[in-house]
């Protein structure tokens, strides 16, 4: 469990603009890490601050050990894979593919060995003489990444190397960075503001709003046990319910506020008369007959898929319920809905914060 | 009408008459004067028959004549130098100017913008002052350069055959420089940030990235401002006019210059028309280069 990337206490500011506020990150070798957050949240700052396209205003940034504060980008020996890929456009694949070697003094005959077998992993045999503008979407993704594995680097950095592509490529080529990351025993950063590819394809996800981390964990510790209402809100589609609720008094309940007040027995010790906010996953809650279940409440729109079923209830906040199969429930209906106690989370109504279970 | 009305309506046809306008008035006012002016080159021409366009036809005369004169090898070398000579420099100079811009360092593009008053110039008045600068006795180059060490006694820019086509390069290279800049910057902005940064992450260092990078994302734009430079100095009249009229003894005659001293002032039309001709061919030919470098834009 070496580390192979280290940050300790490091801030950015741009001018007044305060970027990345005490980032503490250890990236461990080989793993596959995903930072996650919404736009301006600063997981691209942070890294570009990794491959040293922006210099770190104070704290240390370790590289395989190394400090790397001061380091130049070229010296630092990791490969990017740009949202826009950053081809070259006058180069050939073959030619963006061993640029990188070239600049060393590798040998043209080496060189295209490189090529060819890099090229072989990654499907591009047959392109290598194409130039990029010849090239689809997806096959300028694959030359991007065979550009940076060539290369052998200490780490992959990839800043949203899928947010250009359609919905089904998109699925496709998740798992094939994944697949390509296992082979290759490598140690990627991988920055996407969609939740789903963080979860899917990472071992170590951090999220990150306004600069910082806000908690980071294997995907289903951040799912099973958020820190905070953003991270909860954050992970999970669709997105977990928040509901206003205060402690009951005989300290083992809650009482729901959904309009008409409601009192739910709790698996846990609560503070009584404590404002709270009670989170439920959409997909946690079931269906039951009318006037069963822990809550009744009609329902106010039905959606299906055909494999899943999505309800929103005529609640105030809105509940969302979502299970898999088809349900008979019409709009107007009134139904039961119930749900295990253990998957209730509560967080302080204030700070927003995680209560300890 | 009712055709014509529905050519607007529906737009067919209208085109048509849109281009045909802008044509016509190519047609008339460059085309004609140019196809004139090559009909000349092989008709005897003097002052009596320069009303009629049925002059007698004399084949090749006017050519052969022109290459027995002997200033007219030394004219064409001189106009050669002046080409190349002045491309290069302003080549240079603009390129370092607009990479230097291109840095974009506090003021740069107020700066850039200042650095355009040599191109808004005209010839006659760039051709002026470079007339005091250049002046072989109280000429601030002298000055500098006398001061600096590098030459002992004055230099007489103007009338030194030596120096007197250098003389108009200086000015002329003065007077493009802006104009190359101010393309070569738009080249530069064109290319994409995070080429790069990726060339940077794959380990190039300055000048590797100039190489692998600028140099060849800007082939097209590189293209284009030579193939203007080419059109724009050969047609550069304005500053011999005002420094040296060509002289002395044609020390510093370039085509474009003579071709005007042979028609206007010595009434040679045909000669005139003849240098003229030759020029034409050079000119179309960067023009070609101009339309094929620009349509070869590299974009990824």
């Amino acid at each position: 469990m070496t580390a192979q990337i280290e940050l300790t206490n490091v801030n950015k500011y741009y001018g007044a603009y305060h970027a990345l506020k005490d980032i503490e990150l250890s990236i461990r070798k080989g793993s596959f890490t995903a930072l996650v957050g919404p736009s301006g949240c600063g997981k691209s700052t942070l890294l570009r601050s990794l491959a040293g396209l922006e210099s770190i205003s104070s704290g240390t940034l370790k590289i395989a050990s190394e400090v790397m504060n001061a380091v130049p980008p070229r010296k630092r020996d990791v490969a990017m894979v740009f949202q826009s890929y950053a081809l070259y456009p006058h180069m050939t694949v073959e030619e963006n593919l061993t640029y990188s070697l070239r600049i060393k003094g590798v040998a043209k005959a080496e060189r295209k060995k490189a090529a060819n077998e890099v090229a072989a992993v990654t499907g591009l045999t047959h392109l290598l003489g194409r130039y990029p503008r010849e090239l689809s979407g997806g096959q300028r993704q694959r030359v991007a990444m065979s550009r940076a594995i060539i290369r052998h680097p200490k780490a992959f950095l990839f800043d949203e190397p899928l947010s250009n592509l359609d919905a089904a490529l998109r699925v496709h080529m998740r798992k094939e960075i994944r697949a390509l990351h296992d082979r290759l025993g490598a140690t990627s950063v991988y920055v996407t503001h969609d939740q789903v590819e963080a979860m899917t394809m990472a071992d170590h996800v951090v999220i990150m709003r306004d600069g910082v981390i806000e908690q980071q964990g294997s995907p289903l510790q951040l799912y099973d046990r958020p820190a905070n209402k953003f991270v909860a809100g954050f992970i999970g589609s669709p997105a977990m319910n928040f509901l206003p609720a205060v402690g009951g008094q005989d300290g083992r309940s809650i009482i729901l506020d959904l309009g008409i007040k409601q009192t739910i027995a709790l698996d846990r010790a609560v503070q009584p008369g404590r404002p709270l906010i009670v989170g439920l996953r959409p997909e946690h809650i079931e269906l039951a007959e009318a006037g069963e279940g822990v809550l009744s409440a009609p329902v106010a729109l039905v959606e299906s898929t055909g494999a899943t079923c999505f309800l929103t209830m005529q609640t105030t906040p809105e509940l969302s319920v979502v299970f898999n199969g088809r349900s008979e429930a019409r709009a107007g209906d009134r139904v039961g809905l119930n749900f295990a106690s253990a998957s209730i989370h509560l967080f302080d109504a204030d700070t927003e914060r995680r209560l300890p279970d | 009408m009712k055709r014509f009305l529905s050519s607007i309506i529906d737009g067919r046809g209208f085109d048509i008459g849109l281009v045909s306008l802008p044509l016509a008035f190519l047609l008339t006012l460059s085309g004609l004067p140019l196809l004139y002016n090559i009909v000349m080159s092989f008709q005897e021409v003097d002052m009596f028959s320069l009303g009629s366009f049925w002059r007698p036809f004399v084949g090749f005369k006017n050519y052969r004549d022109l290459f027995a004169q002997p200033e007219t090898w030394p004219i064409l070398a001189n106009t050669a130098t002046f080409v190349v000579a002045s491309i290069v420099g302003q080549f240079l100079v603009g390129f370092g100017l607009a990479l230097f811009f291109w840095t974009n360092f506090p003021g740069a593009s107020w700066l850039r913008g200042l650095f355009l008053v040599s191109w808004v110039m005209p010839g006659l008045v760039v051709g002026a002052i470079w007339n005091w600068i250049l002046s072989g006795d109280f000429g601030v180059l002298n000055f500098i350069l006398r001061e600096t060490g590098l030459i002992d006694g004055n230099i007489f820019w103007r009338s030194d055959p030596g120096f007197s086509l250098w003389a108009v390069i200086i000015a002329n290279i003065w007077l493009g420089t802006s104009f190359n800049m101010i393309l070569l910057s738009v080249g530069l902005s064109a290319i994409p940030r995070d080429l790069y940064e990726a060339s940077e992450l794959d380990g190039a260092n300055v000048w590797q990235r100039f190489w692998t990078i600028t140099l060849p994302m800007m082939r097209s734009s590189i293209g284009a401002i030579i193939a203007l430079g080419l059109i724009f100095t050969l047609q550069q009249f304005d500053l011999f006019a005002a420094i040296t009229s060509g002289g002395p003894n044609n020390a510093s005659n370039v085509t474009q210059y003579w071709a005007w001293d042979l028609s206007f002032r010595q009434y040679d039309f045909a000669k005139g028309a003849t240098i003229s001709v030759i020029m034409i061919v050079f000119v179309m030919i960067a023009s070609v280069v101009y339309v094929r470098s620009t349509r070869h834009e590299v974009r990824g």
